[in-house]
């Protein structure tokens, strides 16, 4: 946990036939990282080639955007695999699948074009709606239509048996046709047409010798309200309508098991096809390599050889031996699943080096303490809490947002941490509701702490978070010499400026600062001591550049004047000292911050504690306390959270972090699918 | 008298929040690759888009979901103007003009096409917006309209009813909007341009930047088509263009009209003040279409390098205003464009990321 994890390779030698077999072990086991053999030289022999898929991929991965197009239209987003898919795959018939597809979508999109025509009526009829909204036309004063109305209304007969002709004609113009009644053989009708449509609509009456006529109050009286039977008829073509949107769904729902197992199926072949890619084949034969955590090894082995029958060679070589192919080991940082927001933040700074130090463990408690530090109280600690809980519960399972969840998770922890130490400072929603456990932060800001506590002023709250700035850059440094003497760098162990004397003149700094102030500001360490801190330590490191050359020049470097030679190792030694004198200076300091948001924090609540006070109402001092509360939980809250994390980043980080690895990632049911 | 500070601090920290929020490249490159229209809209489910999806999923009807689109365009310009200072209220006046004037633009193509062409309107009279953005003007008369009696006298209380009267005889002599739009859109400009004058000097430069770059590409869009599709003299090209540009001249101008090789021209211009983009002209095109699309991408990320000057410069002036504006348009002719495509069947190859 606290290192990478030790990596190996495997190179691998099966039979041609025993490849898919194999193909699907690899993917059942999904712990191999591949590489591409083909791409170093040693494994490159001319009688080996690539491995021509037996499908194509591009075309499996279409088949497979198109299978999710249609799922996702329903509300269903295949993400992952599980292991009984594989135990069932089956062989997946492109064109007969792609058929299958296409035959829904034909059948979608003619749909879809009924659906469009049909809102053409009813736009068509919300257009004269519309019309008859503004201007309030009902039937009882149809031939007085208002003259800046653009609607056409007209009464009048046709033969009854022309009447469907007459709503068929109508059809496709934005008109509303009102069927009053018969009289004998001859039926009455109200047509509410457009004005921009009168030639059109004088023909297609013309044409069914339609005769205009005054309509006769018995008849009104069976259709009073023009708007309701408009509003009717749009319901009617809306329902319609919902008919039709739901036979699109039923389409896709009615195969939805189908178009399910198709694209567990189809995934499954492109991720062996992906595993496959990496496979070079002579006649008989197939060699792959990859990565893997050691620990992978029998199971995988085993599985191998099983899926093989034992025909198979598998020749094993550990991260950085000679026998390795390339040169680049990935890294896996493993650690606990309740660390995963805290390796969030050490992935978004970078991969650790192979075989360094994984900071996460670490990260952890320094995080949360600085957090807790800056933002102690129970109760906001509480709200933090409930809130990355709900923030949990609405993530949880949701593709794309992993990242989001473990923020939540992060939020949670935070909220915990603010609770111990709200706890320790006895902190309740800004009031002092218990006694502090350790210190009473809330009563030093205030100025009313006990004279007699071993904490009892702000200058004490300060050098705390020294002292803890102290212990989180010492062990950023001796996780620097760690890593330096793990990737046996020892010059740089010795001379860098996180080195050992780098180290060295931060303890003597610490110490003659701490002489001083114990002494009251007015006298320094004995100078032998004095000399043996800082002065010693600081000599030494003019050896940094000399050595440097030297090496360089055992290795063919070109040969400098040496005058010029010696004011450059001066020049250099100047300021490899004012850069260490000054980084480790500002770094400590920078710590003083956890301190100042603390305090900051205290004296809004305090604040808002006052303001409360202010006021007799009951009311208005519930208001207060609520609204302050929230803006400092979400003001102070983000404002800790981002510090906490710079100080994690920049004053601990720096001091020892090889961010140069590349991510381990192996082919697995559950790998992310590639846009 | 209020600081820049005062001014821009609460709504530049607001839109820089909803820049952040714009969909990415890989929410493009996903929907330029969906394989149906309804699968890019149901990629749209969890954005700020996800209404588009219902729209079309009730009507079939594309164009109802692009009228969406539209709504939502001109709501967060309502929605923003609420949050700024008076000073910059006047801009956003300005800006929702547009939306006016275009859909002014639609409505008076609309009639023309049915009373002076005899065309059936039934495909566009359904897809003009008839609520009010600034003035209350009654879209279904402008559309039905006999005449252009009619539509003047609907937007009598409006300022384009003096164009349209202005123009509408011409428009009638021609037989072409042409000249009535061009009007319409230099009365926008000149409003954009007028509601800049009362800021302050640094906001002033910053905005008569953006603007007039904007004015340059509309201007050097036009010259495009205008010699693609019209034979006009040059006095008369010049009449068309705006005024208020940022960077083409008028000699500029003459040149790129004349030339017979409009890309060099235009090269030498580009290479002038965007010398990072005029390796994109060099990029070899098939047919003068072709060649168009290309040189209308070279206009479009002129202007996302002014945007991108402003973001990265000092963050309280109207700059972020008209950055964000930009930005949010901009991801919303995507939008646009992209589910067209989709509609229309287009290849990812053919729309790339609509960009």
């Amino acid at each position: 946990m606290m290192f990478t994890t030790q990596m190996t390779q495997l190179f691998a030698v099966v039979l041609a036939g025993d490849k898919d077999r194999v193909t699907e072990a690899l993917l059942r086991e999904g712990v191999m990282q591949f590489i591409h053999t083909s791409e170093h030289t040693t494994t490159q022999s001319p009688n080996l080639n690539a491995l021509e898929p037996r499908i194509s991929k591009g075309e499996i991965a279409d088949l497979r955007k198109r299978v999710e197009g249609f799922l996702h239209t329903i509300g269903i987003v295949p993400s992952t695999l599980e292991e009984t898919d594989l135990s069932q795959r089956k062989a997946v018939d492109l064109k007969k699948e792609g058929q299958l597809l296409d035959t829904i979508e034909g059948e979608r999109g003619s749909i879809r074009e009924r659906q469009r025509i049909l809102q053409q009526e009813i736009l068509r009829m919300e257009d004269i709606q519309r019309q008859v909204n503004l201007y309030g036309i009902g039937l009882y004063n149809v031939n007085l239509s208002n003259r800046n109305s653009i609607l056409s209304i007209q009464t009048g007969k046709l033969q009854a048996g022309l009447a469907e002709q007459l709503t068929a004609e109508l059809k496709g113009l934005p008109a509303l046709n009102i069927d009053l009644g018969l009289d004998g053989d001859e039926s009455h009708h109200l047509v509410i047409t457009m004005k921009r449509d009168r030639d059109k609509i004088s023909r297609i009456l013309d044409g069914l010798r339609w005769s205009q006529v005054e309509v006769t109050p018995e008849m009104l009286s069976m259709k009073k309200d023009l708007f309701g039977e408009l509003a009717t008829k749009i319901e009617g073509l809306s329902d319609e309508q919902k008919k039709l949107q739901k036979q699109v769904d039923g389409l896709v729902e009615q195969e939805a098991d189908h178009l399910q197992e198709l694209w567990t199926d189809l995934r499954l072949e492109e991720l062996c096809q992906s595993i496959q890619d990496h496979f070079q084949s002579s006649s008989h034969t197939i060699i792959f390599a990859g990565w893997l955590p050691a620990e992978k090894k029998a199971p995988l082995q085993k599985a191998i050889a099983e899926a093989s029958e034992n025909r198979c060679y598998l020749e094993w070589a550990e991260a950085g031996s000679e026998d390795m192919i390339g040169s680049e080991i990935p890294v896996r940082l493993r650690n606990p699943k309740a660390l995963a927001p805290f390796q969030m933040l050490v992935s978004n700074f970078g991969i650790p080096k192979y075989g360094t130090i994984d900071p996460t463990p670490f990260v952890m408690p320094l995080y949360l303490a600085m957090f807790g530090l800056m933002f102690a109280d129970v109760g906001q600690g509480l709200v933090l809490a409930i809130l990355g809980a709900l923030g949990v519960k609405a993530l949880k399972g949701r593709s794309g947002k992993e990242g989001m969840l473990q923020l939540a998770w992060l939020i949670i922890w935070c909220g915990g941490s603010s609770m111990v130490f709200g706890a320790l400072f006895g902190a309740y929603f800004g009031y002092s509701l218990f006694k502090p456990l350790w210190f009473d932060f809330h009563g030093i800001v205030a100025g009313h702490s006990a004279a007699d506590a071993a904490i009892n002023n702000v200058y004490d709250i300060l050098l705390i978070t020294i002292y803890f700035g102290i212990a989180v850059i010492s062990l950023g440094l001796i996780f620097n010499w760690v890593n330096l003497a793990r990737m046996k760098q020892w010059l740089t162990l010795v001379f860098d400026k996180g080195g050992l004397l780098g180290g060295w003149m931060y303890a003597g700094g610490i110490y003659t600062a701490t002489f001083m102030v114990t002494h009251g500001y007015k006298e320094f360490p004995a100078g032998n001591i004095l000399f043996m801190l800082l002065g010693l330590p600081a000599l030494l490191l003019l050896l940094k550049e000399p050595l440097h050359l030297w090496r360089q020049a055992d290795d063919g470097g070109e040969k400098e004047n040496i005058a010029m030679l010696c004011m450059n190792i001066l020049m250099e030694w100047i300021v490899e000292l004012l850069e260490i004198f000054s980084g480790y200076l500002s770094n400590t300091l920078s710590f003083m911050r956890v301190a100042g948001l603390g305090i900051a924090h205290v004296c809004l609540m305090i604040s808002f504690a006052t303001l409360a006070g202010m006021t007799d109402s009951l009311v208005m001092k519930g208001v207060i306390l609520i609204l302050g509360n929230m803006l400092v939980i979400g003001l102070e809250g983000l404002s800790a959270g981002i510090q906490a994390l710079r100080l994690n980043y920049y004053e601990f980080f720096t001091k020892f972090f090889h961010g140069t690895g590349r991510l381990y990632t192996p082919i697995a049911l559950n790998s992310k699918l590639q846009s | 008298m209020a600081g820049p500070l005062s001014k821009y601090a609460f709504i530049n920290a607001k839109l820089r929040g909803r820049i952040s929020k714009i969909l990415p490249e890989e929410t493009f490159a996903q929907l330029s690759k969906a394989p149906s229209l309804d699968a890019a809209l149901a990629l749209l489910r969890d954005t700020a888009y996800s209404g588009l999806e219902g729209i079309y999923a009730t009507t079939g009807d594309l164009k109802l979901a692009e009228l969406e689109l539209l709504k939502l365009e001109i709501g967060l310009y309502i929605e923003i103007g609420q949050h700024l200072h008076k000073n910059t209220q006047p801009i956003l006046h300005a800006l929702l003009t547009r939306f006016e004037i275009d859909n002014l633009k639609n409505a008076i193509r609309v009639y023309f096409d049915r009373r002076v062409r005899g065309r059936s309107v039934e495909a566009s009279v359904h897809y003009i917006l008839h609520e009010t953005i600034i003035h209350s003007i009654p879209m279904d008369v402008v559309v039905n309209a006999n005449g252009f009696d009619e539509i003047d006298g609907v937007c009598q209380h409006t300022p384009y009813a003096e164009i349209i009267r202005k123009y509408s005889h011409v428009v009638e002599s021609e037989g072409s909007l042409f000249r009535l739009e061009v009007a319409l859109d230099h009365y926008y400009y000149e409003t954009l341009l007028g509601s800049i004058e009362h800021l302050s000097v640094r906001d002033k430069r910053i905005a008569q930047r953006l603007i007039g770059t904007e004015i340059d590409l509309q201007n050097i869009s036009w010259i495009m088509r205008l010699k693609r599709y019209y034979d006009l003299p040059l006095e008369t090209v010049l009449t068309t263009l705006i005024p208020g540009g940022y960077s083409l001249r008028r000699l500029q101008v003459e040149d790129l009209y004349r030339a017979r090789n409009m890309t060099s021209v235009l090269q030498d211009f580009v290479k002038e003040q965007y010398p990072g983009l005029s390796t994109l002209l060099g990029t070899p095109t098939a047919d003068s279409a072709a060649r168009l699309r290309v040189l209308q991408q070279i206009l479009e990320e002129i202007k996302r390098q002014e945007v991108q000057h402003i973001l990265s410069g000092y963050p309280f002036t109207v700059g972020i205003i008209l950055a964000y504006f930009f930005l949010k348009g901009d991801e919303m002719a995507r939008v646009r464009t992209l589910l067209n495509a989709k509609h229309y069947g287009l290849t990812p190859e053919l729309t790339g990321g609509a960009r």
